[in-house]
């Protein structure tokens, strides 16, 4: 049985911007690198913490307006930018902690277009500094 | 150099803005969240120096 609810009002931050209004899925890998270190005498396998190698990614609607989606994103191709997570607005804490990438590389930015819907753009950062903010 | 909040995504509108490490602030001027706080580079006006005339002697 759940213990609580995750991820129904998230905020998105992208740059310092918030495009929660404009987001409809958020996908966090926190991943690092798993290096060997079992030695002889070992009677398991071991496995010691290598390089951090985290992803964010995040669907929004496509929208061109002034300050939304696109004039957001499209300054940010080719470079790298800070982008937090949290489940809820309330203050960063232990039960709604900030998950926060610092440098967080963007390469691509795709936008999808299709008859009778509405267009959308799902970008994924890679890399960056890892925290969870929670105070 | 500083900045002021230009769109309610990040902030109040009109309140400085201080960008934390890595923000990318090129693309926040390109996309219209912040402005550059104007700096005037040109001297006020100082105003005209006049002497009070002297009355003049008959």
């Amino acid at each position: 049985m759940p213990t609580s609810t995750y991820l129904s009002s998230p905020v998105v931050t992208v740059n310092a911007v918030d495009l929660s209004d404009q987001c409809t899925g958020a996908t966090v890998n926190i991943n690092y690198d798993q290096l060997e270190a079992t030695a002889f005498g070992d009677t398991s396998r071991k496995y010691v913490s290598g390089l951090g190698s985290h992803s964010v990614t995040l669907d929004f609607y496509a929208s061109f307006a002034a300050t939304e989606t696109w004039a957001t994103l499209k300054g940010l191709v080719g470079t790298s930018t800070n982008v937090i997570v949290k489940p809820t607005s309330a203050a960063d804490s232990a039960t709604n902690p900030g998950l926060t990438f610092t440098g967080t590389f963007l390469a691509a930015l795709p936008i999808v277009n299709s008859l009778g819907a509405l267009g959308t753009i799902s970008v994924t950062f890679n890399g960056g500094v890892y925290t969870s903010d929670e105070s | 150099m500083s900045f002021f909040i230009a769109s309610k995504r990040l902030g109040k509108i009109g309140d400085p803005y201080t960008p934390k490490d890595g923000i990318n602030i090129d693309a926040l001027l390109a996309g219209g969240f912040i402005v550059r706080a104007e700096v005037s580079t040109t001297e006020e006006e100082k105003p005209a120096k006049t002497k009070p005339k002297k009355a003049s002697k008959e």
